[in-house]
């Protein structure tokens, strides 16, 4: 499936590209009536409400957007399926992985050019992640979140991880979490091997590291873990990690590995048989405009997907979109890996978690 | 009509919200276990036995059912022991802070099950109190491991079902009459044989029942597993939670949610025969 | 000779004071009952003796040995408990069985001696049934007989009989009172019963606010009570209130009486219902014979008797006549007489 292929690393190149500056989406006629948007909750909910929504309602003064809090990827594409009879949800932002389960169950509407022209402005990956289906709205990447307080020296590496100052000092979300799908894919590389051949490397590797894992499922997460001072190190996504760095004066750090990271992908979708049809497309295109984009990057550093989007450099600089950033990205395909997700799962029950016991 | 015959009629409002509320969501669950799932997770509509054929297939699952069950018997085992001296004592005592003292006992359920976890983290973490008690004291060096293990979620998992379980026991301690405990003493009987032989005996109805109750409810608990197991603990109550809510594996979900429904009640019947044994 | 023995017991809870100064000796097979109203003190102070209350202060001692401080375990007292408290999940063989159990007998002879017990109270057939399936009465006689067959030093009973209907309350009466006596062995009975307790004890301990008022043969406290409580619980009484002449001769309802009192301040006279007759406004009386006057308000058949209302100057009092004998018309005026000896002087209480 090569239009599905989610080769990053060189498409977001063309995000420097100058773009028009344009109202989109805003402002469309005769629009009225309510919607309900489902996406995660917490931080992701306060920022987007603010970043997006609120400017959507501005310029749709007849729409009612209600945002409803959907849990886990998998608990949203859930939500859709159980209501698939009777849809009360007519957007979902959700992860890549889950959203791809809604194509193929016919939970989603194909969204085509014709109607969506914001389409053509999106950096081509952002439109492969959903195929012809809803595109990607945000990129956002691993990273190994620290407690620049207590950690000396910081943390430079990935391979630092193993470092024996950090026994019983980390946080890890193991598969089928896809921060834990991710990292073996990252560890396979940082050991010279390629997860599509084979993750041997990376288990051999993850297996040496069980001891210093203090937790395999941090709750309610990693930053959390670290910000009470039960964990030193965590995986987590770059995003959220910005944020709660910024919000806790720094004492959250945030690293890109050298040795290269992965990408996750929120995809925009729109429920078939949506009650508001016309209301949710064009909240779809206003999350997907420009100035929809530029707002929530520079609040929360998710890189953008429309290429038009001219965004203040500084904010690109903590996102995905950096040069230095996208340099470093391992070409990873969610589908292959969810092909294989239940195998990765067992391989760290059975080689990696027994051995932390 | 007689009055007796009309009566089941007074029945069918009941019957008929138990069916809406907890046997139609049953139905639809059990015929989730009766779909596929495609290669990426997508769910296919059938009516076919591979996804149950699979799931049995794999040897996890019979690791999963000893865990379910290992866990909660010492968990069981652990939240009867500390309930039941608790509970005999809430039950005769005349202090007029009983009132109190009962409400104490069972504030843990008015508790959310996330803020008790998280207690039990400052209480048991590499830095909670227990190892800074310990560490103080000079007997141990590095911290010992007592949560994100199983010995967190044991202790975790007793904890939480100790309210339902003094409930219980309280509820069943109907026959225990402190007169009959000082027959036994004016018989000759000194307190632990009085203990023995009048109190414990007359208490095994609702032992009986709370442990019940404990084993039920540490069959299907998850939130402790899941928040103190460090994800080191895999039961069948976080693998039904895991698969529905991170897989999106409605199927696999369903036919471990069956099975573990069938598991228990099979559980039930034989500790109900072994009891009837034990009684005669 | 004194075989069981308290001195001076006390029980205090907190600052109320159950037991007050308790003191009493019974003799080797005596029967004693502690009769008084409840809260009283009664059934603190046989709690005590079994070792199931410690006292805050004083002594029990049976057989020469003190046993203040001894565990109730090792008391060997057999206790008859007011619910009986059979161990419902044991049978009735067991529940004997029990005390001789503990005490480590050999099988074979804790069978023969279960099995004595139970013909001694009549229940050979019943030894497998749960003490559920018997009557009350039946359960009375497997608590008893599960008190005895441990040969206790003393039997107490608390209560016992105030579970049973009146006919059974009888039979159980005679029943208890013939094993203790062909057993010899002592016992004390708690009640607030008094005709349990003039039928079933040699002596009887009259208890009020947690001392014993008065002690005596079931005769002497019924014929001469000590205090004005014992008079007014025990039997039936009527109260005339008197005064006093300063020949110390006493005035009842305006009449002088042949009955002198002692008593300085108020008083009452208490005479017997049974101890007055009825007569004739015109027959006089006799020169030890006490009299007063008045109109009969009403007659009460009660069956063994009749119960004679009257009224006079003084208030109105009850005269009890053998049924069957001519009772006076309703309205009619009457004198009513008693034995001088008769008249029980009774300083009026503070109210």
């Amino acid at each position: 499936m090569p239009t599905r292929r989610l080769i990053l690393k060189t498409g977001l190149a063309t995000i420097a590209m100058p773009a028009v500056l344009r109202s989109q989406g805003a402002g469309a006629q005769g629009l009225s009536g309510q919607i309900t948007l489902m996406s995660y909750t917490g931080i992701f909910q306060d920022n987007y409400t603010k970043a997006v929504v609120e400017p959507f309602l501005a310029a749709n003064p007849g729409v009612k957007v209600n945002y409803a809090p959907g849990g886990t990827s998998a608990q949203m594409v859930g939500s859709v399926r159980a209501q698939k009879a009777d849809p009360q949800i007519d957007v979902v932002i959700m992860d890549v992985t889950t959203s791809s389960i809604g194509n193929i169950e016919g939970l989603f509407e194909k969204l085509t050019l014709a109607e969506f022209p914001v389409l053509d402005e999106l950096l081509p990956e952002a439109r492969a992640a959903g195929g012809e289906f809803g595109p990607a709205v945000t990129f956002d990447h691993l990273v190994l979140v620290y407690d620049t307080q207590n950690l000396k020296p910081p943390l430079t590496k990935l391979a630092d991880l193993w470092r024996p100052d950090l026994k019983g000092q980390i946080a890890v979300s193991a598969p089928p979490n896809i921060q834990g799908l991710a990292l073996t894919a990252m560890v396979e590389k940082m050991e010279g091997g390629d997860y599509r051949k084979s993750i041997d490397a990376a288990m051999k590797k993850l297996k040496e590291l069980a001891p210093s894992i203090n937790t395999f499922e941090p709750n309610p997460d990693g930053y959390s873990l670290i910000l009470n001072g039960v964990v030193k190190v965590a995986t987590g996504w770059n995003a959220r990690s910005q944020l709660y760095g910024d919000q806790s004066s720094g004492k959250i750090g945030t690293l890109l590995p050298p040795e290269g990271s992965v990408f996750q992908i929120n995809t925009i979708n729109l429920t078939a048989g949506s009650k508001n049809r016309a209301a949710a497309a064009a909240f779809v295109k206003y999350a997907l405009s420009q100035q929809a984009q530029k707002a929530f990057t520079e609040r929360m550093f998710y890189a953008p997907v429309n290429a038009k989007a001219q965004i203040d450099p500084k904010a690109v600089a903590r996102t995905a979109a950096a040069p230095e950033s996208r340099a470093n990205m391992i070409p990873v395909d969610w589908n292959d890996i969810l092909k294989v997700r239940d195998q990765w799962n067992n391989r760290w029950r059975r080689e990696v978690i027994a051995a932390a016991r | 009509m007689t009055a007796s015959a009309r009566l089941p009629l007074l029945l069918i409002p009941a019957a008929l919200f138990v069916l809406a509320i907890y046997a139609w969501p049953t139905l639809l669950l059990m015929r989730n276990a009766f779909n596929e799932v495609g290669p990426t997770g997508a769910m296919v509509e059938a009516w076919s036995l591979k996804t149950a054929a699979d799931t049995f297939a794999d040897g996890f699952t019979f690791e999963l059912t000893l865990n379910s069950i290992w866990l909660s018997l010492s968990a069981t085992a652990i939240a009867l022991a500390l309930s039941y001296p608790l509970s005999l004592f809430l039950f005769r005592t005349d202090s007029r802070w009983k009132g109190l003292l009962a409400v104490i006992a069972i504030m843990p359920m008015l508790i959310s099950s996330v803020v008790r976890v998280f207690g039990w983290l400052a209480i048991l973490g590499d830095r909670g109190l227990v190892n800074g008690l310990l560490q103080s004291l000079g007997l141990i060096s590095a911290p010992l491991k007592l949560v994100f293990n199983w010995t967190g979620v044991t202790i975790g998992l007793a904890e939480s079902i100790m309210p339902y379980m003094i409930l219980a026991l309280l509820a069943g301690f109907g026959q225990l009459d402190r007169t009959l405990e000082e027959a036994s003493r004016s018989l000759g009987a000194s307190p632990f044989r009085t203990f023995m032989r009048v109190t414990l005996p007359l208490s095994l109805p609702a032992i009986a029942l709370a442990a019940g109750l404990g084993f039920v409810l540490s069959m299907s608990a998850y939130i402790t597993p899941k928040l103190l197991g460090g994800g080191r603990v895999f039961v069948l109550a976080t693998e039904i939670f895991e698969q529905a809510t991170t897989n999106t594996n409605w199927p696999v979900a369903a036919v471990l949610a069956i099975y573990t429904l069938v598991l228990l009640l099979a559980l039930l019947a034989l500790s109900n025969v072994v009891a009837k044994g034990l009684k005669r | 000779m004194s075989y069981l023995e308290l001195s001076g017991l006390q029980k205090r809870y907190g600052s109320a004071v159950a037991v007050d100064d308790v003191s009493l000796s019974v003799a080797k097979g005596e029967a004693v009952a502690l009769l008084g109203p409840s809260g009283c003190g009664k059934t603190t102070t046989l709690r005590m003796l079994a070792g199931l209350i410690e006292p805050n202060q004083g002594m029990i001692r049976v057989d020469g040995s003190e046993i203040t401080r001894l565990p109730a375990h090792k008391r060997n007292m057999g206790y008859v408990f007011q619910s009986y408290a059979l161990f419902p999940h044991m049978s009735v063989a067991r529940n004997v069985a029990f005390g001789l159990e503990e005490r480590g007998r050999p099988k074979a002879e804790i069978a023969r001696q279960v099995e004595e017990a139970l013909a001694m109270v009549r229940l050979e057939g019943l030894a497998q049934r749960r003490p559920r399936e018997l009557s009350g009465g039946q359960q009375q006689r497997v608590a008893l007989a599960r008190a005895l067959v441990i040969h206790p030093s003393v039997l107490l009973l608390d209560e016992s009989l105030s579970n049973l209907d009146a006919k059974l309350r009888d039979t159980m009466r005679h029943e208890i009172r013939s094993i203790q006596r062909s057993l010899g062995i002592t016992t004390l009975f708690v009640t607030h019963d008094q005709v349990e307790a003039l039928t079933m004890c040699d002596r009887i301990a009259v208890m009020h606010r947690g001392r014993i008022a008065q002690i005596g043969s079931p005769e002497d406290i019924y014929e001469r009570p000590a205090t004005r409580f014992v008079a007014e619980f025990v039997g039936r009484a009527n109260a005339l209130p008197a005064e006093r002449g300063s020949d110390g001769r006493v005035t009842l309802w305006g009449a002088a009486q042949p009955v002198t009192a002692p008593v300085e301040q108020a008083f009452d006279i208490f005479v017997r219902p049974q101890r007055m007759r009825i007569l004739p406004l015109s027959e006089p009386a006799g020169d030890a014979t006490a009299r007063v006057t008045g109109k009969v308000l009403r007659n009460v058949f009660v069956g063994d008797h009749v119960e004679v209302l009257v009224e006079g100057a003084g208030g109105q009092l009850t005269v009890e006549m053998a049924s069957g004998s001519p009772v006076p018309p309703e309205g009619s005026e009457v004198a009513v007489v008693w034995r001088a000896q008769d008249s029980l002087p009774f300083a009026r209480e503070a109210a």
